[in-house]
């Protein structure tokens, strides 16, 4: 089995949950656009989710069939999203990572005020902050899309956008251009993907 | 049928004790993304926060004559500072803070 890119995303339930799962959801198709094998999925020991409760989104990204099929939960992430930057004091949202994390967080304050909440920083290579509230200011409050299911109100028409700019110029596991063939709110998401501020680690 | 012997009878339904103090299962301050900040100078002990916080997380301190808000349990509903009567509570963004760390494994 070819090598499995993982994702992780960490949101807030009920308010932002719609966004964290747009993330996930956007990564994946947009790697689908360009002919990789992907999965994207809810956490299930996180649901029901309650208001402002952090819960976590999983995408996958590789090469060849994906064969972890039962594999529900990522052991392993190679890159984190927080989706709400006061998560990062909550939760120890970079357990499972094996160094050269890629940790993107939703917030206008500097990579180096984030990092003073991070207890093993030899986890990570890079940290990319962006502001996407600033940007697109919007969380879509909705079900749909939910776990494969028909996305009615549309993927990334609020902060979700300008995380995933973040995400491709960060990581790099999709192109930017593929981005916006599924993203709403594209001038969110090329002004996400300009304005973010990384810091490199090691 | 059962034979249950009479001494480890119990009714249905079952008396546990309540906890005192904390419940370390139920650390609910990863929820918070606001907190609310107390200003002693302006308070003037009407208890309102005390007694609508949802969590107890505002307790008396009866030695030291003032408040004390509990960290570990206040998931920022920020009811406290609709009902403080004297504008004593304002809140104030996590991040600001070094303190009301909780970072735990799993989210609940």
């Amino acid at each position: 089995m070819a090598h499995v890119h993982e994702i992780t995303i960490w949101t807030r339930g009920v308010v932002k949950d719609k966004e964290g799962r747009d993330v996930a959801n956007g990564i994946a198709k947009a790697a689908d656009k360009e002919g990789k094998f992907t999965q994207a999925f809810d956490n299930y020991v996180d649901l029901p989710d309650r208001v402002n409760v952090p819960l976590r989104k999983y995408a996958r990204i590789s090469d060849q069939d994906i064969e972890m099929k039962y594999d529900y939960e990522n052991e392993k992430p190679e890159v984190v999203v927080v989706v709400d930057a006061t998560i990062v004091k909550g939760i120890n949202v970079l357990r499972g990572v094996e160094g050269d994390g890629i940790l993107v967080v939703n917030t206008k304050r500097s990579p180096d005020e984030i990092l003073k909440f991070i207890p093993e920083k030899s986890q990570l290579k890079a940290i990319a902050c962006v502001d996407a509230d600033g940007i697109s200011g919007t969380s879509t409050v909705d079900f749909s899309g939910t776990e494969g299911g028909v996305d009615t109100v549309g993927l990334g028409a609020g902060i979700s956008a300008p995380l995933l700019g973040a995400v491709a110029r960060a990581t790099g596991l999709v192109k930017l251009e593929s981005l916006a063939g599924v993203v709403q709110n594209k001038n969110a998401l090329f002004k996400g993907h300009e304005t973010t501020v990384i810091k490199t680690l090691h | 049928m059962f034979n249950v012997p009479r001494e480890r009878a119990v009714p249905f339904g079952c008396v546990t004790p309540a906890p005192v103090g904390e419940q370390p299962m139920m650390i609910t301050g990863n929820w918070r993304e606001w907190r609310p900040v107390i200003d002693h100078e302006i308070c003037n002990l009407c208890m309102n926060c005390v007694v609508f916080c949802p969590d107890a997380c505002w307790q008396l301190n009866a030695e030291e004559d003032e408040v004390v808000w509990n960290a570990k349990y206040c998931k920022g509903c920020r009811v406290c500072i609709t009902e403080c009567s004297t504008e004593a509570l304002t809140k104030a963004y996590e991040l600001d803070f070094d303190d009301g760390v909780v970072r735990l494994e799993k989210p609940f």
